[in-house]
């Protein structure tokens, strides 16, 4: 399973103010941080970024790449911010990954730019007006999605299909409908979709102590239906992954399959 | 084909609660959802109590300045009144500590409501003014003042629930805990509340009433999933009674206050006494136990509705 | 109703052998759900598969159409017992009872078409006649019918009729019209569906209690006739209550097939009141039509509302609409709020401005009824938004001031907006609505100060 990086972003203070000043100190050391404790990728998340939102990208990208030789996901709503960001980047590590295009008009821009720099594109099933009410409403979504993305040519296999988590404390029944929508999105194509989530909005609004219990077990069930990548905190999950894979067969046991 | 009734399973069932001291009544202890007599016992009806104020209400509409400005300047009457009207308990509200009405000191409120303890002895529910800081400095004084009552005091939120409900507990009242529209919420308020060594068997939740046409169906929801999952699913943390605070949502509506010249809206008596009577019967419906309200007409279509319904239980 | 993809998925052999065209058995399930592929393109789909497709394409509650062309009316269709599980479908249809042999029909018509009211951007009203053959006699029926018809051709119509000769009567003049036939009980129930069948209309069947309507359902759809309503007949709140409960239950918990139709009320009531709160039950509890035995424009508007209210998706955050409101009597030296037009963020801000007791105009913007961190984070309440959302509400006019409050959760949007909106100073308000009260009452103390 693809790990994405998720702690660097705008949401975090320490984060938003090393952005602001331009402070690579910062940036560098949790984008090592992810690196060592197993990331493959690295999500730079700059926010909606209206006014130097390109200035800022191009700054996080090549900040996170002077430190680690990982790929970068680039996400933002800014479609300025999000062309300059991978005409910075460093392909020699792997392909960027656009941080995402929607069923919503507004969006479909960054179709284009995926089709234009053939980079991956995170493909969130949600439409204009709302928020998908259950599984079978995210998987008409995705239907209407690969057909669009078909249109600007890019291949099916680039698109990761994220069925949006919610918070559990908000929309409890949601959660189950994410899982199901991971099953199913899978079904949409041979070779199956991809599939990614954005794990720990599950526990947004959450006490803190409880966060990483609620991200990792649903990170479990998430595995266990075929989840192909995750945007996390990567030693957060750490153990799951490597639990899960050993008891879904995906990799061999030894006493100490932990260490490794 | 033979129809065979098709009967929910029920796991939980809703603590009863009795309050009063010398009059007494009781609300809850049913095993099944609202008025399904044909699969669990309802052993009590649903408990309407008349709201008066503690001093003279500054935006009562006047279709209620009609009923009450006699006697609003002095609660006891008010509460003499409701009991004329067949009150069977009755819910007097502090207004006047509120900071931005007359911020009353808790003293002041304390003799005010000694006085109309001795008079009146109609069950009680004593409501603070709903402003987090001033109800956690003047509910706890209130508390002890009617130590002995049997009091429901009310309402603990989650920004002041320690103090209110350890000076309930230590009056031996039962205790309105209210949450904003959120099931869970709800849930975790309860949680903390009981973890204080507060009994469970005499909460009660306020999942924060609405009126109809203004959020009415967040909390119609709510009330419904927290007895599905009391009842059903057995959550001990949702199967105390509700209580729905009608009256206090209902007459700040447009609907019971634009007069009759809105033509398309029809007259302004019937309109404001069927806003009530509607919200009302519909939260019942959805699951509260308890009501607060406020118009004696709507109180007896209520209670007609009530009737009505029990009469299917004799059947 | 149609099947969804999902539920066509389940059907079909899942094998992915491609023969259909496309990648996979869920993509094609997707396809035949949208009506852009069809199930015949299944080389492996058995004649199994497509008689239970067929079925099960079947709703646990049938859905029934009625009314004319230019007021086509839905009912039935439900799939869940809880508001909160899924929206509920189909919102109840209300109708005045009109009786042949009122002198003063055309008034009643006039109360059925000056029904309607304006709520939340919604026109409401009743929308059908149910007509009743009180005179049991079919020459003044069929008069009444031609008023109403001349006064109001297109409404729909609900015939409550005692005999099969008076409903063939009818049905023969009504031209452009799918009425619902009323009046299939015990006694006459194969002569009646009969005639619905040979209409082609939906066919109310009544009896009291649930288990005297399950034969005549089973009857009436054994002679043809798929489109049925049912009326158990309740005598009190309490046996509709129960009533509509054993039928919804049946239909969608057990699949029960000669229960799984609409339901039709009629209201009762000592008064004008008592008959509102029996439609109350019957808009909450699962009435499809609800028949009033006299309007009255309180008791439109609150039986409007609460059907409005309830018919309402639990799952889409409710919207307010985008506008400037007012909140008290501002003018033009009030404070300004700006925030999104999530309905529960609406309702706390506003109470508490009420609270407040400080007048205020409050800005409601559409971010498709997310909350302020989500609608922020989605970029649908950003600076440039927010900006554009200010100068096109017309409150510039409205102000002598040029203060803007945003939400404390948006702070870090104050300079990107004050760049945006020249001549404007953002002012940060409080990250929860409870705070709003102490924050405005130093607001304007400050502003008082200056």
């Amino acid at each position: 399973m693809l790990i994405i990086g998720e702690r660097l972003s705008v949401i975090s203070k320490v984060v938003r103010e090393a952005m602001e000043k331009r402070d690579a100190e910062p940036i560098k050391r949790i984008a090592i941080e992810q690196w060592k404790a197993g990331a493959h990728m690295i999500e730079a998340n700059i926010g909606p970024a209206e006014d130097i939102g390109d200035e800022i990208m191009e700054w996080m990208v090549r900040t996170i790449q002077e430190a680690v030789p990982l790929p970068v996901s680039l996400d933002t709503t800014n479609p300025l911010a999000m062309e300059a960001g991978l005409k910075v980047h460093n392909n020699e590590f792997g392909k960027p990954l656009i941080n995402s295009t929607s069923f919503d008009p507004e969006r479909f821009i960054f179709l284009e730019l995926a089709a234009k720099y053939n980079a991956p594109v995170i493909a969130l099933t949600v439409g204009k007006g709302g928020l998908p009410r259950d599984a079978e409403e995210r998987v008409e979504i995705a239907l209407k999605l690969l057909e669009k993305a078909q249109e600007y040519g890019i291949s099916l296999e680039d698109i990761y299909l994220d069925p949006l988590v919610l918070q559990i404390a908000t929309s409890q029944s949601q959660a189950m409908e994410v899982v199901k929508a991971v099953r199913l999105f899978r079904e949409l194509n041979d070779p199956p979709m991809k599939t990614i989530v954005g794990l720990s909005n599950l526990s947004n609004g959450c006490p803190k102590h409880l966060r990483p219990i609620l991200n990792k077990h649903f990170l479990t069930l998430l595995m266990y239906e075929g989840l192909s990548a995750a945007i996390v905190n990567p030693e957060e999950v750490r153990e799951t992954i490597k639990t899960v894979n050993v008891l879904t067969g995906k990799t061999l046991y030894a006493h100490s399959y932990l260490e490794i | 084909m033979k129809f065979s009734i098709i009967k929910e399973s029920y796991t939980g069932s809703v603590p009863e609660i009795t309050f009063g001291k010398n009059r007494k009544v009781s609300f809850g202890g049913e095993k099944s959802l609202p008025f399904l007599f044909f699969e669990g016992e309802h052993p009590h009806k649903p408990l309407i109590s008349f709201e008066v104020q503690d001093s003279p209400p500054q935006d009562y509409p006047k279709e209620l300045a009609k009923v009450y400005s006699s006697v609003w300047d002095d609660p006891v009457r008010w509460a003499k009144l409701c009991e004329s009207f067949g009150a069977e308990a009755i819910a007097l509200r502090l207004m006047s500590i509120h900071p931005d009405t007359t911020d009353a000191k808790a003293e002041d409120v304390a003799d005010k409501l000694k006085k109309f303890l001795n008079e009146i002895d109609l069950p009680l529910i004593i409501l603070g003014c709903n402003h987090t800081e001033k109800d956690a400095e003047v509910l706890p004084i209130v508390s002890d003042v009617a130590r002995g009552f049997n009091c429901i005091i009310g309402k603990a939120q989650e920004g002041n629930y320690k103090t209110i409900a350890a000076s309930a507990m230590a009056g031996g009242h039962s205790l309105i805990a209210m949450s904003e529209l959120d099931v869970n919420l709800a849930k975790q308020l309860n949680i903390l509340i009981t973890q204080m060594g507060f009994p469970a068997n005499k909460l009660i939740i306020d999942p924060m009433c609405s009126a109809l046409g203004y959020g009415f169906e967040y909390t119609y929801s709510v009330m419904e999933r927290i007895r599905i999952a009391g009842l059903i699913q057995g959550d001990p943390m949702l199967s105390s009674p509700m209580v729905a605070d009608v009256g206090f949502y209902v007459w700040k509506t447009k609907e019971t206050q634009a007069e009759d010249e809105n033509s398309q809206w029809g007259s302004l008596h019937e309109r404001g006494i069927i806003w009530e009577a509607v919200t009302a019967c519909s939260f019942l419906l959805s699951g509260a136990e308890l009501l607060i309200m406020r118009h004696p007409e709507a109180v007896n279509l209520v209670k007609y509705f009530i009737e009505d319904l029990i009469s299917t239980k004799e059947k | 109703m149609a099947l969804t993809g999902i539920e066509i998925f389940k059907l079909l052999p899942k094998t992915n052998c491609k023969k259909c065209g496309f990648p996979t058995c869920l993509a094609f399930a997707m396809k035949v759900a949208q009506g852009q592929a069809k199930i015949e393109d299944c080389p492996e789909a058995s004649e199994e598969i497509k008689s239970k497709l067929r079925d099960a394409a079947t709703p646990p509650i049938i859905e029934v159409q009625f009314g004319t062309d230019s007021m086509k009316l839905k009912i039935g269709g439900q799939n869940v017992l809880f508001r909160h599980e899924k929206k509920f479908l189909n919102p109840t249809v209300l109708a005045l009872e009109v009786a042949d042999d009122d002198s003063e029909i055309e008034t009643r018509i006039d109360e059925v078409l000056n029904s309607s009211i304006e709520r939340v951007g919604e026109t409401l009203r009743i929308e059908a006649i149910y007509l009743k053959n009180r005179s049991a006699d079919i020459s003044k029926y069929r008069d009444a019918l031609e008023r109403i018809l001349k006064k109001a051709p297109q409404i729909p119509l609900i015939l409550g009729v005692s005999s099969s000769d008076i409903a063939i009567d009818s049905l023969s003049i009504l031209k452009g019209h799918r009425p619902i036939l009323h009046g299939a009980t015990a006694e006459n129930i194969e002569e009646m569906a009969k005639v619905a069948a040979k209409f082609n209309v939906p066919l109310v069947v009544s009896a009291k209690g649930v288990e005297a309507v399950i034969p005549l359902t089973e009857k009436a759809k054994a002679l043809g006739v798929g489109d049925l309503i049912i009326n158990a007949e309740p005598k009190s709140i309490g046996e509709l209550l129960r009533d509509n409960t054993f039928i919804a239950r049946g239909a969608l918990k057990k699949q029960i097939r000669s229960v799984g139709y609409p339901i039709i009320t009629f209201a009762w009531g000592k008064d004008d009141f008592y008959e509102t709160i029996v439609s109350t039950v019957g808009i909450l509890k699962y009435s499809s039509i609800l028949v009033l035995k006299r309007t009255l424009p309180w008791k439109n508007l609150a039986l409007f509302t609460i059907r409005q209210n309830i018919y309402s998706d639990p799952q889409v955050p409710m919207q307010v609409k985008q506008g400037i409101y007012r909140v008290g009597e501002p003018d033009d030296k009030s404070p300004f709020i700006v925030t999104t037009n999530f309905a529960l963020t609406y309702f706390l801000v506003k109470g508490e401005i009420e609270n407040s007791k400080i007048p205020v105009w409050l800005g409601i913007m559409d971010c498709d009824g997310l909350s302020v961190l989500t609608a922020w984070a989605a970029g649908k309440f950003s600076a440039s938004k927010i900006a554009q959302f200010v100068k096109e509400s017309g409150i510039e006019e409205k102000l002598n001031h040029r203060e803007l409050i945003i939400p404390g959760y948006v702070a870090m949007l104050k300079a990107s907006i004050e760049d945006k909106l020249s001549g404007w100073k953002v002012v940060i308000g409080t990250k929860e609505a409870s705070g709003i009260p102490a924050f405005l009452r130093n607001y304007v103390r400050s502003k008082n100060d200056r």
